[in-house]
């Protein structure tokens, strides 16, 4: 079996403003990294465009027309203090619903071991009917419906280890009993929520905060303690990573303390538990990660993974 | 972002202003970008506060009773 890579040029066409962090060089040094890999294992394809069917599934009609309706003929336009569309944004995010989709078949249909969507603009800040922290829509809850609702499953597990809250992520897949949403973030942080006692409407969502400063060895004790013992409990027929990476030491936006081999571990563990439950299936998608060297070398390392499990697995 | 510096801040200056950080940061209503900048102030506003009180603790003198049960005297606490 193979590890499919999503992602697609357009998702260079979202522009931001100069000096934004969450900008086209990201994509641009991921894709150097991984041209610098050896892609055997690898099945690389451009991302589809997404449907608003896609997007309904989380999101109301009024979220999609807003979107649609900022998106500017020329230039740019910020929609918040962080949040901005330039002509390409529209697109790109479709893109980034398509890959996630797209990733979802091609795993449950066998296709590919697992698979994993270099997309931007990122998703899991974005809540139901607001666009925020980089965010248009919630790619990987359209994914984990998508799931659910077109292939059938019951049980899809979402592992969120941005260094940020998945706020988003939260707000769309709240009431969403047939997911377990787990998201590990520093706090205090943008965006202020992801406390432990935000549960969901039936538990169905665990917030793990860790201590600015804290690293590696504190990200083992709680994934060791808490997230691995509770997805095991779950038994997801399919596992979601919101990876951002931006946990990193060297990230400017945030004070925890993982290297690349935290990143690695991690994903090692997840794909663990998909192993045991659900026949090694994955889907995982990029979110943050602002230092461009850390950025490229922990997607890498993440990747690398991915493309063992899918080899080996 | 307030422009005082915060080492030059008194005990309530710090703490009020930590109180607004951290007031913020619990809403959410501060841009991604800046809320790395603003838990960073915020450290900053608690270390002083922590400073200004150890300072205010080793002021603190032990009030010495004479044996009418009236103060005599201070003697400095030490250990704290």
């Amino acid at each position: 079996m193979t590890t499919a890579l999503l992602t697609h040029p357009d998702c260079l066409n979202h522009i931001t403003p100069p000096g934004h962090p969450e900008r086209v060089d990201r994509l641009m040094a991921i894709y150097s990294a991984l041209d610098a890999m050896d892609h055997t294992g690898l099945q690389r394809l451009d991302a589809p465009m997404g449907t608003d069917a896609d997007i309904l599934r989380v999101h109301p009609q009024v979220h999609i027309d807003a979107v649609k309706a900022a998106a500017p003929a020329t230039g740019m336009v910020a929609l918040d203090a962080d949040t901005h569309m330039s002509t390409g944004s529209l697109k790109a995010a479709y893109r980034g619903v398509g890959a996630m989709t797209k990733a979802v078949d091609m795993v449950l249909g066998g296709e590919v071991q697992n698979a994993f969507a270099a997309m931007r603009p990122p998703g899991h800040h974005a809540e139901k009917q607001t666009p925020m922290g980089f965010c248009l829509f919630g790619n990987i809850s359209i994914a984990a419906k998508h799931a659910l609702d077109v292939h059938g499953l019951e049980r899809v597990a979402v592992v969120d280890f941005d260094v940020h809250h998945g706020n988003g992520t939260q707000d769309l897949l709240w009431d969403e009993g047939r997911t377990l949403f787990i998201s590990s973030h520093q706090m205090p942080l943008y965006p202020g929520s992801g406390a432990p006692h935000e549960t969901g409407a039936s538990g169905n969502i665990l917030n793990v905060p860790l201590e600015p400063n804290s690293g590696g060895a504190e990200l083992r004790h709680a994934y060791e303690r808490i997230v691995l013992p509770a997805l095991n409990e779950f038994k997801p027929q399919l596992v979601l990573i919101s990876a951002g990476f931006d946990a990193h030491r060297s990230d400017p936006l945030a004070n925890l303390n993982w290297d690349e081999a935290d990143f690695v571990w991690a994903t090692q563990a997840l794909c663990d538990v998909a192993d045991t439950h659900c026949e090694g299936r994955v889907v995982s998608t990029l979110e943050g990660g602002y230092d461009l060297d850390a950025l490229a070398a922990s997607t890498r390392a993440h990747l690398e993974v991915l493309i063992e499990r899918g080899t080996h697995g | 972002m307030a422009d005082t510096k915060v080492d030059e801040m008194s005990f309530e200056q710090a703490m009020a202003e930590l109180e607004q950080v951290v007031g913020q940061l619990e809403r959410g209503d501060v841009p991604l970008e800046d809320s790395i900048k603003l838990y960073e102030r915020g450290a900053e506003l608690k270390k002083r506060c922590e400073t200004k009180l150890k300072e205010a603790e080793e002021k603190v003198a032990q009030i010495t009773l004479g044996s009418d049960g009236q103060a005599t005297g201070t003697t400095p606490v030490e250990g704290l």
